[in-house]
């Protein structure tokens, strides 16, 4: 990770609808169901996302670790004393620290006002946003042929990317694919303070072979692996940062 | 045994038994393993008295239906869904290596398929150490050692850990070398066996040992499952899962401490190879007749001192082994439909009974705060996450995780593994080696444990040289508890006291007496 500061900064709360992007320590608050995952900057406590499972589509982040929060503030009521981003990216910084470790009890004010898509126990059933990996092989007309797979900043594949992986196989096997096609990104984020973090520079490279050797390693041989890499950190814009840190995927011939 | 064309050289050391066989061709690192299990020593006959439960290899005898054995807790059951077993001749039982033991000697019927320490002790006893169960390959704290001195056999006969040897650096499962994410350095070797200069890890054939439990040999129907959470891509990391050999599908990845194998059939390879010393791969006729019974023998807890039979007409859908032989597999454990062990609500009688139901109940619903735990907190649920035990304990009937679970709670990794304590009153030494680990530069560190930290035993480590893996251990089933103690890969945990104990620790649970005692005796009954 590479960090640049342009001392930009801004002490007013933040409105409905504005981003906010920052580097700060995860905070977790018990509640009588599931715990919060808040953080603050800037003096403002912001709702990062709830205790889920493995299916959520925000999960949780780390004690002992800092966290690159990018989330758009909403106008939703407030969730456990925080202002709630939505939708927000998250992401682990990889280094400890060991100053990333506060743990709230629970406050009777800030219990939750609704039912959690998941208990802190056994769940009711199934997973909270349903199974994470696909329950059959697509068939040749229904299967997308590109796949996206997003990533935490400086990040690598990781659980979250198995059911996409597990798609792109299927999909390549029941077409008979002939090539695969990957890009791998590399992205920066500008924070709200103006400073740019950049990932490193080999990531665009890294994250496109990965992708190459896992398929390999689960046994698509015989099909061509077209390889490419894509530099989109030059003019972070403090918006669409977190969405540039990505690899695509494209199935091709010959169904 | 038929020798094979020569794939494999055996490595003559002076002074020990040589091989005239060589092997035939197996997967990743099983040659290397050939090598040193055929350059260990091997006693001499195996034809000792047996103890009143002590299987014998090629004793012959017909396992039951249903077999009963006694234990502290009441009865274990051995069930043969297939039928009575005929032993004579068949390859699990049958000494068929050139140590003189066959499967069947750390599988115990009496100790749920596993062996207890309990039973390990009495049979040095009984043999004055001469059973093939102490056979130096790993049986002793390493080959070298002098026989018939317990000090030699230290950490079986204080753990109950069987001598695991995996070269190093690791094997693809083509066999080439895997560069590791991090180096390994010895930094206490109690047994000799890392520094030795033939069985070490800078001996010609580069192995690290570590010291692990035998694992059941039952319900693996469970623990082979093809359900919930077996793909292509394992789902704590989205690293391509390891897969069946001759069939391509993905593996469930939880048969072995290090999920080092992916079925049946390749781990009775490996465990011929080092732990029976046969040399070569065994052919498919005895591997077929292996895995058959394998998959057919079932183990659960049939009677309980205490609460009485565990099978009766009526009783709890999830308790006795009857249940176990008809439950579904792949399910992951929920609080509607499929709960982890299911009691029902009618199981009622006694003391202990109730105390049972309330111990499923801790099991299930009792939260506690789960932290810095390697492929649990980093794999959606944060960390810390606000969870129970059979958050991770949730396969249906089973108590394991559903799949790839490999973990890492502290049971090998410092600060929380056990350690003996060193003061000056204190004159034990500890027994188990200490690896220093250190994660390379080019790679992220440990997300909870840094980019330097130390381990009894690297666990998935030693065979993905994945950093992160360091010290994950694959969860192990919860059947026949009562039968064979001691827990953990590494036998830390002498009694189910000792196993709640350590939970307690390591979490910060604050479990009451009340909640500790009923979990230990729903333990019991499993």
């Amino acid at each position: 990770m590479v960090m640049f500061s342009a001392g930009v900064s801004s002490a007013a709360p933040p409105a409905t609808g504005e981003r906010v992007s920052f580097v700060s320590c995860p905070i977790v608050r018990d509640t009588s169901s599931v715990p919060c995952w808040l953080s603050e900057y800037e003096g403002v406590i912001y709702f990062l996302t709830l205790q889920t499972d493995v299916s959520a589509p925000v999960n949780p982040p780390w004690l002992g670790h800092k966290v690159l929060v990018e989330g758009v503030v909403s106008g939703k009521a407030d969730v456990c004393g925080g202002r709630v981003l939505e939708p927000v990216t998250l992401s682990v910084m990889q280094e400890l620290d060991g100053s990333c470790n506060t743990l709230l009890p629970a406050e009777d004010r800030y219990n939750l006002d609704f039912e959690p898509p998941r208990p802190p126990g056994p769940s009711r059933g199934r997973l909270a946003f349903g199974n994470p990996t696909p329950a059959g092989a697509p068939t040749v007309d229904s299967a997308p042929r590109d796949f996206t797979l997003q990533y935490e900043f400086d990040g690598m594949v990781a659980f979250r990317h198995a059911p996409t992986l597990q798609r792109m196989l299927e999909t390549a096997r029941a077409t008979h694919a002939t090539e695969v096609r990957i890009t791998g990104y590399r992205s920066a984020s500008r924070l709200s303070n103006g400073t740019v973090m950049r990932e490193r520079e080999s990531i665009a490279r890294e994250r496109a072979a990965q992708i190459r050797t896992l398929l390999q390693g689960a046994g698509l041989e015989g099909v061509r692996y077209s390889l490419q890499v894509k530099d989109r950190s030059k003019r972070p814009d403090g918006t669409g940062d977190a969405a540039h840190r990505r690899a695509e995927v494209s199935i091709v011939g010959p169904n | 045994m038929r020798c094979r064309p020569i794939r494999w050289p055996v490595i003559a050391i002076a002074g020990f038994w040589i091989g005239t066989c060589h092997a035939q061709e197996v997967a990743g690192h099983v040659p290397e393993q050939n090598r040193q299990a055929q350059q260990a020593p091997s006693p001499p006959g195996s034809s000792e008295p047996s103890a009143t439960a002590w299987w014998l290899p090629g004793d012959g005898k017909t396992l039951a239906v249903l077999a009963p054995y006694r234990n502290a807790f009441g009865s274990v059951g051995v069930l043969n869904a297939q039928g009575p077993v005929a032993t004579a001749g068949h390859p699990f039982f049958e000494p068929i290596g050139r140590n003189g033991r066959a499967c069947v000697s750390c599988h115990q019927p009496a100790n749920g398929m596993s062996v207890s320490l309990e039973m390990i002790r009495r049979r040095w006893e009984e043999t004055e150490g001469k059973d093939p169960l102490f056979a130096p390959v790993d049986g002793m704290d390493c080959p070298h050692l002098p026989a018939a001195d317990p000090k030699s056999h230290s950490l079986l006969l204080e753990r109950g850990l069987f001598r695991i040897f995996l070269p190093w650096p690791p094997k693809a499962e083509a066999g080439s070398d895997l560069d590791p994410e991090f180096t390994l350095e010895v930094v206490r070797d109690p047994t000799g066996c890392n520094t030795h200069p033939d069985f070490g890890l800078r001996s010609a054939n580069p192995m690290v040992s570590v010291y692990r439990r035998p694992r059941p040999v039952a319900n693996l129907r469970y623990v082979t499952h093809q359900g919930f959470g077996v793909f292509s891509f394992i789902g704590k990391n989205g690293l391509p899962a390891s897969r069946d050999p001759e069939t391509g599908l993905p593996s469930a990845m939880n048969l072995l401490s290090d999920a080092r194998q992916p079925t049946l059939k390749t781990q009775a390879v490996e465990a011929a190879v080092t732990h029976l010393q046969f040399d070569g791969k065994l052919d498919d006729e005895r591997l077929g007749r292996i895995v058959d019974f394998e998959r057919q023998i079932y183990v659960a807890q049939i009677r309980h001192a205490e609460a009485g039979d565990l099978m009766e007409a009526g009783g709890p859908p999830g308790l006795g082994v009857r249940n176990v032989a008809a439950g579904r597999d792949g399910l992951l454990g929920n609080n509607i439909t499929n709960y982890v062990i299911p009691l029902g609500d009618r199981w009622k009688g006694n003391r202990m009974r109730e105390s049972i139901v309330r111990g499923e109940n801790v099991f299930m619903f009792r939260t506690f705060w789960i932290r810095d735990a390697m492929h649990l907190n980093t794999v959606g649920l944060g960390n810390p996450t606000k969870r129970t035990c059979a958050t991770c304990h949730g396969m249906h009937m089973m108590g394991m995780d559903v799949a790839n679970g490999w973990m890492d709670i502290g049971t090998t990794n410092l600060p929380w593994a056990r350690e003996e304590p060193l003061n000056p009153w204190n004159s034990r030494k500890p027994l188990l080696p200490l690896f220093k680990v250190t994660c390379k530069a080019n790679v992220p560190p440990h997300p909870f444990l840094g980019r330097v930290f130390y381990t009894q035993d690297p666990g998935r480590g030693l065979i993905s040289g994945k950093c992160n893996d360091v010290g994950t251990i694959v969860m192990q089933q919860m059947r026949g508890l009562a039968a064979r103690a001691p827990y953990f890969s590494n036998g830390s945990a002498g009694t189910l006291r000792e196993l709640v104990d350590f939970y307690d620790r390591r979490f910060n649970i604050g479990y009451t007496d009340q909640e500790r005692e009923d979990l230990i005796n729903f333990l019991s009954a499993l």
